[in-house]
């Protein structure tokens, strides 16, 4: 028996009991004597992949699978490998590959080959369900946002439109309903505008409220309503002609 | 001061569009600006206007609301005269805030509409006024021409 057969041979007792450690440095020595067995590679893959180390595994496959590409072992590790690496494309490559070769060479590992494949398709969906729920939460959370952004423009608008329609009744002249520009007091104390209230007085001189006496020279300027009418009318102009 | 009419009755308009009118007065028709139409209805028991919807024409002058719009009852199918000492039957209006002197600027359609609904409120007497027989007969005038006198502001 050769050097290297010894060595493997160590490996495969120690990996049956368990001791990966053990084996993957005895298939190691025996891949210093003989780096060009392909066995070898696949049996320390196995080991490293039960220590969890995924890249070594890796590269162990790839180095079988350039001495013999259609290695059934080398592409079925290579696949639970870049499964644990969550390579999802690659898991599934591979487990394929492994499942045709499996298929023509009627290998007994074709069921957990086959489930191999399952659970690389799982993965597979499992991750891309969680990345499309998490996208599609964060899109509704941005449209939601969006959504709410939007009202509140629309409300704020509306709001404003609204105001916009409000002439206060302050500035509003009893006779015309217009906007007052030249607003006068009578003697009760109501202002009107100096144009309409003219009017009115050339027809009847009495007061519109109390049908007392009113006569045009009783009429004043009222100042302060004029000073608010034109400020209202300067920050709302289409109340001119609302 | 000319279009002063058509500008205040299209805000008169728009208001009761956006306000609405009080209870027991309804805007029928407001086509233009010359002639609108509105029911007006009691709103208690009072027996001689139980159920009972009255239409008014107003007619607008190009000088409303200076000059006083001329306000009518008018007489249809569904819509009688209402029984006032101060309605002749032929559906004027012998009201002092409806004639020259009595008139306002400041009164409007709704406030008008309310007067009269008040008046009939108020009412008791069950009969039209004195000579209305002869005064529907005879009248040609326009009723803001014919000067009433307004003998008995109690009705």
């Amino acid at each position: 028996m050769s050097k290297s057969q010894q060595l493997r041979e160590e490996g495969n007792r120690h990996f049956q009991k368990g001791d990966y450690v053990r084996a993957e440095a005895l298939y190691s020595q025996a891949l210093i004597v003989d780096p060009s067995n392909p066995l070898l590679y696949t049996n320390r893959a196995m080991s490293r992949l039960r220590l969890s180390l995924w890249d070594s595994a890796i590269t162990d496959c790839e180095a079988c699978l350039r001495l013999s590409p259609d290695n059934l072992k080398a592409h079925y590790y290579l696949s639970q490998a870049h499964l644990a690496l969550h390579a999802y494309s690659d898991a599934l490559e591979h487990a394929t590959r492994a499942h045709r070769l499996c298929v023509a060479a009627e290998d007994k590992s074709l069921s957990n080959v086959t489930a191999q494949i399952l659970r690389c398709k799982k993965e597979k969906w499992d991750h891309e369900e969680k990345r499309r729920r998490r996208e599609t939460a964060e899109l509704e959370k941005e449209w939601d946002d969006k959504i709410k952004k939007m009202r509140e423009v629309f409300e704020k608008a509306r709001v404003n439109r609204e105001k916009r329609r409000e002439v206060p009744e302050w500035a509003v002249d009893d006779i015309t309903f217009g906007f007052m520009v030249d607003p006068v007091i009578t003697k009760t104390g109501k202002s009107y505008e100096r144009a309409a209230i003219l009017e009115h007085l050339r027809r009847s001189q009495t007061d519109p409220l109390t049908r007392a006496p009113l006569k045009p020279s009783d009429l004043r300027p009222n100042l302060d309503l004029k000073q608010a009418c034109d400020e209202f009318l300067k920050e709302n102009g289409w109340a001119a002609d609302w | 001061m000319a279009g002063f009419a058509t500008k205040r009755l299209g805000k008169e308009l728009s208001k009761i569009n956006s306000n609405s009118l009080p209870p027991g007065i309804e805007l029928v028709s407001a086509d233009n600006f010359e002639e609108w139409f509105l029911d007006i209805r009691v709103l208690d028991n009072n027996p001689l206007y139980l159920n009972q919807i009255y239409r008014l024409k107003f007619r607008f002058s190009a000088q409303y609301p200076i000059e006083p719009p001329e306000v009518t009852f008018v007489k249809l199918a569904d819509r009688p005269i209402p029984i006032h000492p101060h309605i002749y039957s032929n559906g004027i209006i012998c009201l002092d805030l409806l004639g020259q002197q009595g008139w306002s600027p400041v009164q409007n359609v709704e406030s008008v509409c309310m007067s009269l609904q008040s008046m009939l409120t108020g009412n008791s007497k069950n009969e039209r006024p004195a000579g209305d027989e002869e005064f529907v007969r005879a009248n040609r005038l326009r009723p803001k021409d014919i000067d009433f006198y307004y003998d008995d502001n109690n009705v």
